[in-house]
């Protein structure tokens, strides 16, 4: 059934669909080829401004949205603090946010290495991120139908 | 036909590599690089089984033998071959021989895991056997080897790799005992005991100690300190008989004799330390290797002295058994772990790599983050054996796996080099394991590679990502999977697909869930696990049934296609009643009834088939005794004498009370497995005065867990009212505060069961100033609940309050049998105390009067006093307690009754026989 709900969740879901598909696309497949193409000094700019366009949409979009459905899903499913440490759907879901803020910590990890000249230890956070990030879609998707 | 090369396997610095150059090192590689591939498969499988603990059958049993029978068995096999040649500068063995030692050796390696995971007694026997021949020939190998070789300075080492062999062989031969259970469940846990302490002490200990002595000053880079050798057979010889003597103190449950072994153990590794810590003044450990083998030295030394220090202190054996296994996870990690992490470190680039370039890339591909993932490793062991609350263990398990997947994630790729062909060797020079140049002490130039390989090679951004990656996803899953215990459980499970596998958790007496939905021809698989303090097990009559399980323990119940409503519950008398029941429901297709063997409980409550007005009787009851409340008891019986002895001198009373089970005649004709205190029903009566302390040792004696709860004393009940295991023994400690009659019971729930199956006595402490009188008698009232004969209590009936006799002092009738005896113009005390467990009791002697009442801590009559007042009854409720004193007239038969006359006609019954 077609709700305001089902919308809610469908916000929820494409934009995590986005956001990994982003960081998918560009860490697996742009920039390789960016690598490739484009070594010395023209690499650099680009890397740096498509790392910061994906960082904006992250931060401004992405983020409040993520969050903002995901409080609203959990109100609506009766999630209570203490309920987050049952077997079950409170700790499948306990075990997603926890997934999700390792995973932003490694995100703005990334951002932050990348800014202040640690390129390697920057590639390293994240490819983790996007390893990170499909823990959390196994986690969701092992989450009971709601 | 001459197999291999003849020439020296280990190359030494110089000249010494007749004729082995860089083919043979290669084919070493090679061959190193394949079997230690196994061992990393093993560990990396050892962390999975962590991770998923919640999803397996026996998770603990599988992680720890993954780590133990997997990763290090072959490690040992392996290695051990490679330093005793080395060591004994014999020839390099047939690769041949060796890979299908191996081969044979995993084959009973998944053997053993597969038996005792899908409980095949068959097959883990077949198995054992199998890994006994190979360790058998392997170990034979290594003696014939060291007969065969010249007498070397360090070859005597060797020796601890064969009575480690030895050592196994005895280990694996308990432990395929143990887990087939062939010698009955009274001697596993001392046969546990034995296999641990054989296979841990010894197989892994000692080889690991006879490698230290020259692999310590290897991996640090410096010479052997002097008097190695001797340190070294002392070593070995106080260790192997040690263990040789507690192995055998274990088996024969004789706790002295383990104490001298495991002492003389401890011994041994005291004679190891001294080289070793000579050594370490030397030269300090500074890289990953030496800091781990350091590190898993001290952890052997602590988890070996903490093992004597609790087996010491233990009262008996069974309560060390308990323990022992809080022991076996920091050993795990701490010692073995870390021990085979280190000395693969260092090993795996000396082995692999080719060349002295080849060997620091790899070295340096293997120390990545080393202080941190020593650290993290040793920290995490120390949360877990410290008993710390629960996020820490856990946070210690999460650094634990952490730190072992860094390993695995860097060895992999050195592994993967270590198999492709090798380039032309730049050098044959090496400095490798055993021996070592008069100038180790100063590091050759560190070679410096192309620096763009350097670079990759160093900081694989890739790699480092797949790394986070694996933390980052292994994190959260094993939250995911972490307990299924806890209350938010779902109350019905419904499983649908053919093969279906449903945790069941046994907690707060209670199976959870306790109605489990099948569809009809469903393969029903149950993983039954104990969260409870007390022993529970589950049982399926005419079908499978689990052992009886501790805390924490698990085991999968197979019950294979379920076509019909099953019930199962807890076997331990009064559980089931107590609710452990667990309900098999089928669904879809037509259902049929279970049929009549499978003994269910009528499920729909409108269905009672059976006539019986009072509806509380169990359909399920297999006999119905009946009982001759008024018959003569049989022969042999004795009364319980009533009479109440003074209070005995002192303030402090050490008592021990032993909770034990009896068949005794309980009423004429009727026998009953009572369950006691020191054999007796009620329980024998404690006295003591006011301010007195009771210093009381309650030992489980029984098949099942008791506890003890004394109305006397004032205290948290939390430990010294616990439930205790058979075996098991507890002090509870307390100081009589207050004057009364009070009662004392079994603690353990469903007290109902215990306390009506036989667990009460009295304890009387005087109030101060009580004068004495010429007779004092004891009588405790209760209820009997027959169950059949020979049997224990009937529950259905204990919940239903439909006792069949009462009793003062457990028999019906008894004073009737042997009156209680007085004098005309004695002054008598009658003490009693109604111990229920459901009735109180409302004592009355016909043709008596009570000039004198006590009730509950006061005094409702004295003798003499102002009102002329006197009493007829003391009445109680259950659990309350006084006395009463009366003055006999003159000679005669005066009855001494319940004046409740449901009670006082159906036993409850006595006589004074009054004479001149």
């Amino acid at each position: 059934m077609l709700g305001t709900w089902s919308l809610v969740r469908f916000l929820h879901v494409v934009s995590a669909m986005i956001w990994v598909g982003g960081q998918l696309t560009i860490t697996a497949m742009v920039l390789p080829v960016v690598r490739r193409k484009l070594a010395g000094p023209a690499m650099l700019p680009v890397m740096t401004g498509v790392g910061r366009r994906f960082g904006k949409f992250t931060v401004t979009v992405f983020l409040p949205l993520q969050v903002g459905t995901g409080v609203l899903l959990a109100w609506h499913k009766g999630v209570t603090w203490s309920s987050l440490s049952d077997p079950g759907y409170g700790r499948t879901l306990a075990a997603k946010l926890v997934a999700f803020a390792l995973v932003m910590l490694a995100a703005g990890g990334h951002g932050w290495a990348r800014g202040s000249g640690h390129p390697v230890l920057a590639r390293s956070l994240a490819i983790g991120s996007l390893i990170g990030s499909l823990a959390i879609v196994l986690l969701a998707t092992a989450l009971p139908v709601s | 036909m001459p197999t291999a090369p003849v020439g020296l396997t280990l190359d030494r610095t110089g000249s010494a590599g007749a004729g082995g150059g860089g083919l043979d090192r290669a084919g070493r590689a090679h061959w190193h690089a394949r079997a230690n591939a196994v061992v990393l498969g093993y560990l990396a499988l050892a962390g999975l089984a962590l991770v998923l603990h919640a999803q397996l059958p026996m998770p603990r049993w599988l992680a720890v033998h993954l780590l133990l029978l997997g990763a290090v068995t072959n490690a040992i096999v392996t290695w051990s071959e490679h330093f005793a040649v080395a060591l004994l500068r014999a020839p390099a063995p047939s690769r041949r021989r060796s890979a299908a030692r191996l081969a044979v050796l995993n084959l009973a390696v998944v053997g053993v895991l597969a038996g005792v995971s899908l409980e095949h007694a068959g097959l883990v026997a077949a198995a054992s056997v199998l890994l006994g021949l190979v360790v058998a020939e392997h170990t034979g190998t290594l003696l014939v080897r060291a007969h065969r070789s010249l007498p070397g300075r360090f070859g005597r080492t060797v020796r601890f790799y064969v009575a480690a062999g030895v050592a196994l062989l005895v280990g694996a031969t308990l432990g395929a005992l143990v887990a087939t259970g062939a010698l009955g469940h009274e001697t596993h846990e001392a046969l546990h005991a034995a296999h641990v302490h054989a296979n841990l002490l010894g197989w892994v200990g000692l080889t690991v100690l006879g490698t230290l002595f020259t692999l310590w000053p290897t991996v640090l880079h410096t010479r052997m300190v002097d008097g190695v050798m001797r340190a070294a057979m002392w070593c070995l010889a106080l260790t192997t008989a040690g263990l040789a003597v507690a192995v055998v103190g274990f088996v024969l449950d004789q706790r002295p004799v383990a104490i001298v072994g495991l002492a003389g153990y401890a011994a041994g590794l005291a004679m190891a330390l001294r080289p070793f810590v000579a050594t370490w003044r030397r030269k300090r450990p500074y890289d990953l290797a030496s800091w781990s083998l350091a590190a898993a030295t001290g952890w052997l030394l602590a988890i070996v002295l903490a093992d004597l220090v609790l087996l010491a202190r233990s009262a008996d054996l069974a309560t060390y058994l308990e323990r022992l296994d809080e022991l076996v996870p920091p050993m795990l990690v701490g010692f073995v772990g870390q021990v085979l992490l280190g000395a693969l470190s260092y090993l795996l680039p000396v082995v692999l790599g080719r060349g002295p370039v080849g060997a620091r890339a790899a070295a340096r591909a293997l120390a990545r983050a080393w202080p941190a993932r020593v650290g993290a490793l040793n920290l995490g062991v120390v949360l877990i054996a410290l008993p710390l609350p629960d996020p820490f263990p856990r946070l210690g398990w999460a650094l634990v796996l952490a730190a072992l997947t860094g390993f695995v994630a860097l060895a992999v790729p050195v592994l993967l080099a270590g198999r492709k062909p090798a380039p032309t060797p730049t050098s044959t020079a090496e400095s490798v394991t055993v021996t070592h140049s008069p100038t180790t002490d100063s590091h050759p130039p560190v070679a410096t590679p192309p620096p763009a390989a350097a670079a990759s090679r160093r900081r694989n951004p890739a790699l480092i990502g797949l790394v986070i990656g694996a933390v980052m996803t292994l994190i959260p899953v094993g939250i995911a999977l972490s307990g299924d215990a806890g209350s938010g459980g779902p109350a019905t499970v419904v499983a649908s697909e053919a093969t279906q596998e449903v945790p069941v958790t046994l907690v707060n007496m209670d199976i959870r869930p306790g109605v489990i939905e099948v569809a009809a021809g469903t393969r029903l698989r149950l993983v039954v696990t104990n969260q409870d303090a007390m022993r529970h097990d589950v049982a399926f009559p005419d079908g499978p049934k689990t052992r009886l399980l501790a805390k924490g323990q698990s085991q999968t119940l197979d019950l294979g296609v379920v076509t019909a409503d099953l019930s199962g519950w807890c076997t331990v008398p009064g559980h089931k009643a107590a609710g452990m029941t667990l309900d098999i429901k089928v669904t879809g297709g037509s259902a049929p009834a279970a049929n009549g063997s499978a003994g269910t409980s009528g499920s729909m409550p409108g269905m009672n088939h059976g006539a019986h007005g009072n509806g509380s009787a169990s359909a399920s009851e297999p006999s119905v005794t009946t009982v001759d409340v008024h018959g003569k008891p049989g022969p042999g019986w004795t009364p319980y004498d009533a009479t109440l002895a003074p209070a005995p001198g002192g303030t402090v009373h050490k008592i021990t009370v032993r909770a034990s089970e009896k068949d005794m005649e309980v009423a004429p004709g009727v026998r009953q497995r009572m369950w006691t205190f020191n054999g007796t029903v009620p329980a024998p009566t404690l006295r003591g005065q006011v301010g007195d302390v009771f210093e009381v040792t309650l030992v489980n004696d029984a098949s099942m867990g008791h506890g003890i709860d004394f109305h006397a004393g004032s205290l948290a009940p939390d430990v010294p009212m616990r439930t205790i295991d058979p075996g098991e023994s507890l002090v509870y400690r307390f100081r009589a505060d207050f004057a009364g009659a009070w009662l004392y019971h079994c603690s353990t729930m469903p007290m109902l069961a215990h306390i009506g199956n036989g667990m009460y006595g009295a304890i009387i402490i005087d109030p101060p100033g009580l004068p004495k009188v010429d007779r004092e008698y004891v009588l405790v009232s209760a209820e009997q609940y027959l169950g059949p004969q020979g049997g224990i209590a009937d529950m259905a009936k204990l919940r239903a309050n439909a006792w069949d006799t009462a009793v003062f002092n457990g028999y019906p009738d008894q004073y009737v049998h042997a009156p209680l005896t007085a004098r005309v113009g004695e002054r008598v005390r009658f003490w009693v105390v109604a111990a229920g467990p459901i009735e109180g009791t409302a004592l009355h002697i016909v043709g008596a009067q009570f000039d004198t009442v006590y009730k509950e801590g006061a005094y409702l009559l004295r003798a003499g006093n102002a009102d002329r007042g006197a009493a007829q009854v003391l009445d109680l409720a259950p659990a309350q307690g006084g006395f009463v004193e009366t003055v006999f007239p003159e000679a005669g038969h005066y009855p001494l009754m319940d004046h409740d006359m449901r009670r006082g006609e159906n036993g409850a019954h006595g006589v004074v026989e009054v004479t001149p």
